[in-house]
């Protein structure tokens, strides 16, 4: 079933794609960056209605972060993930508010927690944190237990 | 819909309260609760298994006759029975004790004196 | 003094209201409320009173270890988190857990949704003002805590199921206690219509009350029984069956409105609903192994896996990426909470008069502790 929309998916956009994973009713690829936007947006008018979830992973090792958007389509009851790597070093992606409007607090959850900047997002305020003055917190060079000895035990 | 259905709830008022008067009644102890662990001083062998799976580092081999035995730090631990699962010799059992109480922070620490009944 | 009160609401239109996280219409979530005069303008939400980092906790522990933590994540359902946590790594390591233990799962997990459903009715009542909802539930809820009890040996954090199977069976006449409590629960819905669900003043508070379509709702993130009360008829259990749940033969309950009684009638349905799968799921019981004792600290392969399963309040899903060792690389738990607050009850209360927000906020069913991790 998802073989209709990952042999779409190539044959319209035979140069993004890095590599597909397709079972029965999953699918999952991997996009650059350049039009991983005009992806997202095929997808949504063919039915995937459903943004689950933006996510985050960090590669330290290959000095990539990858970001994975979840998707799932109500009508064809389908699944569908796609991934998207960026550089580390001042990493920056464009937004997709403007296809669902659930993903401007993913987006910011993110942003606090790895540092991404999302191009178009109309809020990235802190969420979570107060007053946070180390590097995001999520980010594999954040030791947590060195954190708390410093700031609650006074370095012991 | 209907304004009056709500009123039929009055008959509670004569039937018996759910609750237990607590501490005259209390709810019958289950077997297998997990509850606080109690130690096998004979059975212990010293592996540290036990410090080694806890989730949360409660526990510390320390020195007690002569032999290694697990110190819990009922504070940090999470009764989880983790511990208890993975004892090869099935030397650390859970009770049903679950009402401890202490005034001060150096009294969560059980030690192999505590945990096996021993302390006066 | 009257003239003081005219020249301040002249100069200074809208005033900000505090909601949380201290007050019991609330739960534990903070936001600022910009009122001009009765009604709201605009919700500013505040959350993290609940934030603990778990998806950093997890990259630093053994699977059967964050099998204990993974309970913490949404207090209300337990069961659904732990059940999404074994299920994804049951996933990577490509094994599957045995038949009874399965059944057993999906049998612990339909009880944990009354649970909460019951807990839901409970805060409702209390959010609405009606108290006498609110402590027959907590009674009832404790029969459903005692069952917990005596087959996994915790009351609100059962640590019960792992990568594998569950730790153990159920105890010699666990089926004649659950089957009783199930026809006492039964008989107790017949009290809960007459008291909350038919009640006319309830009906009233909640009807047109933060009202959505199906294109909104999507748009913005909704899942479980707020969006099923939209009309989009989507449930995990039987698009992408887990566990034992293609064994049980049910239905998942869909209302056209999309008003705030609508999902009340929603989970009101969902509760017969389950009640019906356990007792199905009971005599169908199979025999067998309940538990692979090498999955809980298997190393699992390089690569991701994803798992969603469907809690009392929408979809929960869990995404692990391994790198070869036996703790996994990164953990991500999308709480279902987490679109329903910060996305859904902002929508839905602008222009709302502010005795409305305690009933738009309980009527989407949030559990602050799903949002915040």
């Amino acid at each position: 079933m998802s073989e209709e929309i990952t042999s779409s998916l190539k044959s319209n956009f035979p140069a993004s794609i890095t590599g597909i994973v397709s079972e029965d009713k999953n699918f999952s690829l991997t996009a650059k960056k350049e039009e991983f936007c005009e992806m997202l947006s095929w997808l949504k008018d063919s039915g995937f209605d459903h943004l689950s979830d933006v996510t985050c992973v960090d590669f330290i090792e290959e000095k990539e972060f990858e970001v994975i958007y979840h998707l799932w389509s109500h009508t064809r009851k389908l699944r569908g993930a796609v991934k998207v790597r960026i550089p580390r070093e001042s990493p920056s992606i464009r937004s997709v508010v403007d296809l669902w409007a659930g993903a401007q607090i993913h987006e910011r959850e993110n942003h606090e927690m790895f540092g991404i900047n999302f191009d178009g997002n109309p809020n990235l305020s802190p969420l979570f944190l107060e007053d946070w003055e180390e590097i995001p917190p999520f980010r594999k060079d954040f030791n947590s237990r060195e954190y708390v000895k410093k700031k609650y035990y006074g370095g012991e | 819909m209907s304004i009056s259905k709500p009123f039929s709830i009055v008959k509670h008022l004569f039937k018996k309260p759910m609750t237990l008067a607590f501490p005259f009644e209390a709810l019958e102890p289950v077997t297998d609760y997990r509850g606080r662990q109690v130690l096998d001083l004979e059975r212990c062998v010293g592996c540290g298994t036990c410090a080694w799976i806890c989730p949360n580092e409660a526990i510390e081999i320390v020195e007690y006759n002569g032999r290694k035995y697990p110190k819990i730090h009922l504070g940090k631990c999470c009764f989880c029975g983790l511990c208890a699962e993975y004892c090869p010799s099935e030397a650390l059992k859970m009770t049903a004790e679950a009402m401890i109480s202490m005034f001060n922070k150096a009294e969560a620490v059980y030690g192999p004196d505590k945990l096996s009944g021993k302390a006066k | 003094m009257e003239e003081n009160v005219l020249e301040k609401e002249i100069f200074f239109p809208t005033m900000l209201v505090p909601f949380g996280p201290q007050h019991p219409a609330s739960g534990h979530f903070h936001a600022m409320l910009k009122c001009d005069g009765e009604q709201v303008v605009e919700l500013i939400p505040y959350p993290g009173y609940l934030h603990r980092g778990f998806e950093k906790l997890m990259e630093y522990r053994l699977h059967v270890q964050n099998s204990m933590l993974v309970d913490r994540i949404c207090v209300l359902d337990p069961f659904a988190n732990e059940m999404g946590y074994a299920n994804v790594v049951e996933k990577a390591v490509g094994v599957e857990a045995p038949e009874k233990g399965k059944f057993i799962r999906t049998i612990m997990a339909e009880l944990g949704r009354i649970l909460s459903h019951i807990t839901w009715i409970g805060v409702l009542s209390m959010a609405l003002g009606l108290d006498s909802g609110t402590r027959i539930a907590w009674g009832d809820r404790e029969k459903i805590i005692r069952l917990n009890e005596i087959a996994t040996g915790g009351r609100i954090y059962p640590c019960f199921f792992v990568p594998g199977g569950v730790r153990r069976g159920f105890p010699e006449g666990f089926k004649e206690k659950a089957l009783k409590v199930l026809d006492y629960l039964e008989k107790q819905l017949n009290l809960y219509d007459n008291l909350v669900f038919q009640n006319k003043t309830v009906h009233v508070r909640l009807e047109r009350v933060g009202v959505f379509d199906s294109k909104e709702a999507a748009a913005l993130g909704a899942t479980g029984p707020n969006l099923r009360a939209c009309g989009i008829d989507t449930d995990v259990r039987r698009d992408e069956p887990y566990d034992a749940y293609p064994e049980a033969d049910f239905k998942a309950v869909t209302m056209k409105e999309g008003d705030g009684y609508a999902r009340a009638l929603c989970r009101r349905g969902e509760i017969s609903e389950s009640i019906s799968m356990v007792r199905q799921l009971l005599e169908k019981m199979p025999r067998g192994k309940i538990r692979i004792k090498e999955l809980a600290l298997a190393k699992a392969p390089v690569g991701d896996a994803h798992f969603c399963c469907e809690s009392a309040r929408g979809e929960l899903c869990f995404y692990m990426v391994s790198d070869g060792t036996n703790k996994p690389y990164r953990v991500k738990v999308r709480g279902p909470s987490f679109s329903h607050t910060l996305s859904e009850f902002p929508y839905l209360v602008r222009g709302a008069s502010i005795a409305d927000v305690p009933a738009i906020y309980w009527s989407l069913d949030p559990c602050p502790s799903d949002m915040d991790r």
